[in-house]
């Protein structure tokens, strides 16, 4: 991973991103560091999924620096997706396609089948851990919401991207899907990833993160400490930002 | 809306059921035009339709030979085929896709109360939104004003009208039934062996040299023969009649539509629920996308099923009317529009919320365009070539020249199709669900300007062919063609050129992706 001088994999300087009319992030400023994930907290139409769009190479920013994995997302996008492993919010999945050419695509594209000859015996140990093991070959339009979601979380560490991005990764998800995904970011966070986790569910964030950075209409507004924001107190200074 | 009785909750009939169902009706058509993104557009559609309606009721009429002995009167005669040719399509087209358009799609609306009643007028409505339809209703509206003349036309074309809403309520009517069926056991078995069977009978009834005799004794003679003689008492009874069939129809329609709606779609559970068995990685990236592509569009069952009436459907008809080669060169663009306006048209609708994962992945988008246009053109060309394989089989040995002109055109409206679809696709961008099979790739007002688009382009190409074919030279057709693959190619680098332009991409992604 070649970083910035400070050494952030993730650092975003006053991004803007308008769609037409929409001004969705309206100057948001975010650094995260390796080894460590950091929450992304707000309500609906905060910025979070657009930020982390942003972060993934999928939009391209309107104004405003942002670096990862230092790579500028606008000047080298293919080396952003390179280094990155991404969650959509929404679905994420194609609808006729089975998990497991999903996986036979993620790996062709990034060329895991040279750089790791054991890819194929790591992706069916994440399906099964993911229990998706069984519905490895059936196409996903057939799939509930939280197996969809699951293998979204599966599709992104695939490839064990030096920046895991995991929007709404909890959502829908049944306690087994919540627990390998918390296991999922640990793993990450212990080989020296950066992990970006955006969501609304400030308990599991807090479970999953040391850092939290709240935002609000589409700018930041706080940043702490997981501890900070957990408990109840944690939950009155929450609710507190969010007014 | 009124909460009226949902498909689980069985039929109720009676007129309380019927009156809620079309107040529904009215309540979903104010909802679907309150989405339209382009009201002017819209109103421009509107009046074209009623102007174009008007002109093909009335103009052949006052044209030099209408309403005389010659053309006009062979025209008469062939009226009752034509007339039962418009059933035999609209049925086809009900058929096809499986009960006819929603006014709703299948997804929103499953959270509403949509009785199947409501869903089987919603269907009949749209039904006309479809540019086989209004071709056909404007080709009949024509030749009933140049056969009969300006004498007794207005009572006439009033017959016409009449047929035309009888013909696609029966064509509803069969097409529930064929749904209700296919969802059965063994339906899709008795489907296929049902289609085969009228299939096998029609090519029989040619070999037999007994085709022409059965269409003369159509019952749709009854029919025009009503028109004759402007107003009078067979006409009277005539429009009575058909008013009587109408009101049957529509009702009728009604009970397969609940049949239906209480049966699983088999076919597409079959899709969602079927394992498919891992294949080696691809050699390459571009090998990857298209395996990729092609299982959302080979997978999917309204293309499955569209496909398969488009490349057997135009075939099996030039297999009955022996049609020439120098004629078949219309085929292909018929064919490659069809089958465009399955998806091509808004082709990165296959990826639908898989498009912001695949765009998260490292992949130049160049490839990832070839890739998707590769799939569309080779789809629309194995379509195109079994209609001309079957339009082939009694149309004896071409000359060079038949056949240069025919492969030609095949080449040409391929390129010209994927550049319209890719162009648009880029251009308007719909996020749209196509598990179902009455999911269209865009909305209805929409589609219809898609299909005109496409069907002037490629008709023309294929006339400019066909007269080509006649040509001794073969080497003409390839030089004619030459410039029209070059207009088309560049039009489709442009709009490679416009996906890969990173803010227009993100748009497009983010609209299929909802």
């Amino acid at each position: 991973m070649t970083l910035p001088p400070d050494g952030h994999p993730v650092q975003v300087r006053d991004l803007h991103v308008r769609f037409g009319e929409v001004e969705a992030v309206t100057g948001v400023d975010l650094v995260a560091e390796a080894g460590h994930a950091t929450a992304l907290l707000g309500r609906n139409g905060a910025g979070k999924s657009t930020t982390m769009r942003v972060l993934a190479g999928v939009v391209p920013p309107t104004s405003g620096s942002v670096t990862v994995a230092g790579h500028d997302v606008r000047r080298d996008p293919l080396a952003v997706k390179r280094a990155v492993g991404y969650c959509p919010d929404v679905g994420g999945l194609v609808p006729r396609a089975t998990p497991w050419e999903h996986l036979q695509l993620s790996a062709r594209l990034r060329r895991m089948h040279r750089t790791e000859p054991g890819w194929e015996q790591r992706a069916r140990d994440l399906l099964e851990r993911f229990e998706l093991g069984d519905v490895a070959h059936r196409v996903t339009a057939g799939f509930s919401h939280g197996m969809g979601r699951r293998l979204s979380v599966v599709l992104a560490v695939l490839h064990q991207p030096e920046v895991l991005l995991l929007d709404e990764p909890f959502d829908g998800v049944d306690p087994i899907g919540v627990e390998a995904t918390m296991a999922a970011i640990d793993d990450a966070r212990a080989r020296g990833a950066c992990v970006l986790v955006s969501t609304h569910l400030r308990e599991l964030a807090v479970e999953a993160c040391s850092t939290v950075t709240v935002l609000r209409g589409g700018t930041r507004v706080a940043t702490a400490s997981a501890t900070e924001m957990s408990g109840e107190e944690g939950a009155r200074a929450y609710r507190g930002l969010l007014d | 809306m009124p909460t009226a009785a949902s498909w689980t909750s069985g039929w109720t009939g009676g007129w309380t059921e019927a009156r809620r169902a079309v107040a529904d009706v009215g309540h979903l058509v104010r909802f679907r035009t309150g989405t339209v993104r382009r009201r002017g557009s819209a109103a421009w559609f509107a009046l074209g339709f009623v102007a174009l309606t008007t002109a093909a009721a009335v103009v052949p009429a006052y044209t030099p030979g209408a309403g005389d002995d010659g053309r006009a009167f062979d025209l008469l005669l062939l009226l009752p085929t034509a007339l039962a040719g418009f059933l035999g399509l609209a049925v086809v087209s009900a058929v096809a896709s499986g009960g006819g358009r929603e006014l709703l799609d299948r997804d929103p609306g499953a959270v509403l109360p949509v009785s199947p009643t409501t869903d089987h007028l919603g269907a009949l409505l749209l039904a006309p939104l479809n540019i086989a339809w209004l071709l056909q209703a404007w080709t009949l509206l024509g030749t009933t004003a140049y056969a009969l003349g300006p004498s007794g036309l207005a009572a006439a074309q009033v017959v016409v009208l009449l047929w035309l809403a009888v013909a696609t309520a029966l064509a509803q009517v069969v097409a529930w039934t064929f749904e209700g069926v296919r969802r059965g056991n063994h339906g899709i078995a008795g489907v296929r062996l049902v289609t085969l069977a009228l299939l096998g009978l029609a090519l029989g009834l040619q070999m037999a040299d007994a085709l022409v005799t059965v269409l003369d004794r159509l019952p749709t003679r009854r029919i025009v023969l009503g028109m004759l003689g402007g107003v009078s008492w067979t006409w009277a009874a005539t429009i009575a009649a058909l008013l009587v069939a109408l009101v049957v129809a529509v009702a009728l329609g009604a009970v397969p539509a609940y049949i239906a709606a209480r049966r699983a779609p088999r076919e597409e559970q079959r899709v969602e629920s079927g394992r498919y068995t891992a294949r080696r990685l691809p050699g390459s990236d571009l090998a990857a996308l298209v395996r990729t592509d092609r299982g959302s569009v080979w997978r999917a069952v309204p293309m499955r099923r569209g496909i398969a009436v488009l490349a057997i459907g135009p075939g099996a008809v030039a297999l009955l009317g022996d049609l020439p080669w120098s004629t078949m060169t219309v085929l292909p663009g018929l064919v490659a529009s069809g089958g465009a306006l399955l998806f091509g048209v808004n082709a990165w609708c296959l990826d639908a919320r898989g498009g912001l994962w695949r765009e998260s992945l490292p992949v130049p988008p160049g490839t990832v365009f070839t890739a998707r246009a590769w799939v569309l053109a080779e789809f629309l060309v194995a379509a195109s070539m079994v209609t001309v394989l079957l339009a082939a089989v009694r149309a004896g040995v071409p000359s060079s020249a038949e056949l240069t002109a025919l492969a030609c055109t095949v080449v040409v409206v391929t390129v010209q199709v994927v550049g319209a679809g890719m162009r648009w696709s880029a251009q308007r961008p719909y996020a749209v669900d196509l598990r179902s099979a009455r999911a269209t790739p865009a909305p209805p007002l929409t589609m219809v300007g898609y299909s005109t688009r496409l069907a002037v382009s490629t008709t023309l190409t294929g006339l400019v062919f066909s007269g080509l074919a006649r040509v001794p030279a073969w080497e003409v057709s390839v030089l004619v063609a030459v410039p029209f693959v070059c207009w088309s190619l560049a039009r489709l680098v442009r709009a490679r050129a416009r996906w890969i332009d990173p803010v227009d991409r993100a748009r497009v992604v983010m609209a299929v992706a909802g």
